[in-house]
């Protein structure tokens, strides 16, 4: 094998290195956008799931109500949640799959490993969190501690990925704090946060690397 | 006067091992099938050139047991991460030229 000499090429291939092997930076923009898209879809059939099943101000009322009703939508909810989570992978998979392979990246390597686990531990306790306090009378507290605990898990995960999903999860728990002090405008700020905000940063990112 | 080009050192005079003190100084610990990974190797040519940086004591090696398997990683040294240092500045003085 050739000496590698050149200063520059050295510093430059150390620099691409030491990048590669830390951080998954195949995470394509468009992957945000599609799961802000889902997250709306997903906010606007909540919407009309509780509102032809409990009426106008339906959300409030949920939240306000006896145990007996929350547990009676649980079963709709969780299933859209769940729904919801499936399909946003799915498309975030697909986009960030095709720009591994537009850039010859391998796309199961160490970093998409510690990525994954760093976001999946958080975001795991939060979800199981966020059902305990739905069916423990805290309903209003659910969708903040959606944005909490998924702001905190992207905060976690962003040392091993590109610098903007630190700023994400920044703005989600922002959203979180303010949307616990407005009960009541929990769906809003769903869909700010997780519709929004995704198709916010999945544009910036995508407009900064992959145009 | 002592040409720039002397003051680079030798041990990392070679993509492979250049690449797996990049690697090391990235992060903490990795193991031997990250780094081949990493940096596209293969198992023999990654090996010998590990085994060079740890006799001149860049790199610590532990081995250890998952279950069955030995699971071997590595990790830069205190005098691997000084000497790694010392050649990236070393490269930039060049890149600069002589004052």
């Amino acid at each position: 094998m050739k000496p590698a000499t050149d200063p520059l090429a050295q510093l430059t291939e150390i620099r691409a290195i030491m990048e590669r092997s830390s951080r998954f930076l195949s995470l394509s923009g468009l992957s945000g956008v599609g799961a802000g898209v889902v997250a709306l879809a997903g906010a606007a059939t909540g919407h009309w799931y509780l509102h032809t099943h409990y009426g106008a101000q339906a959300f409030l009322r949920l939240v306000e109500g006896s145990a007996q009703e929350r547990q009676q939508a649980l079963p709709a909810l969780l299933t859209l949640a769940l729904g919801m989570i499936g399909l946003a992978l799915v498309v975030a998979f697909y986009f960030t799959r095709r720009r591994a392979a537009q850039d010859g990246r391998a796309l199961w390597d160490a970093p998409a490993r510690r990525l994954l686990l760093s976001l999946a531990v958080p975001l795991t306790a939060g979800g199981l969190f966020c059902v305990g306090l739905y069916l423990r009378g805290a309903a209003s507290f659910v969708i903040p501690g959606m944005l909490l605990f998924y702001g905190l898990a992207l905060l976690n995960a962003s040392k091993y990925t590109l610098d903007e999903i630190r700023l994400l999860g920044l703005t989600q728990i922002l959203l979180g704090l303010v949307a616990m002090l407005l009960p009541g405008w929990g769906l809003i700020f769903f869909a700010l946060g997780f519709g929004l905000g995704h198709i916010g940063y999945g544009l910036l990112m995508y407009n900064r690397y992959e145009r | 006067m002592k040409h720039l080009i002397h003051t680079l050192n030798k041990a990392f005079d070679n993509r492979v091992r250049l690449g797996v003190m990049a690697v090391l100084m990235a992060n903490e610990s990795v193991s031997f099938n990250e780094l081949k990974e990493a940096l596209d190797l293969t198992d023999g040519n990654l090996a010998s050139h590990v085994s060079a940086l740890e006799k001149v004591g860049y790199v610590l090696v532990s081995k250890q047991f998952v279950g069955k398997k030995p699971n071997t990683t590595y990790q830069a040294s205190k005098e691997g991460k000084t000497a790694f240092q010392d050649h990236l500045t070393a490269l930039e003085k060049l890149l600069r030229g002589p004052a």
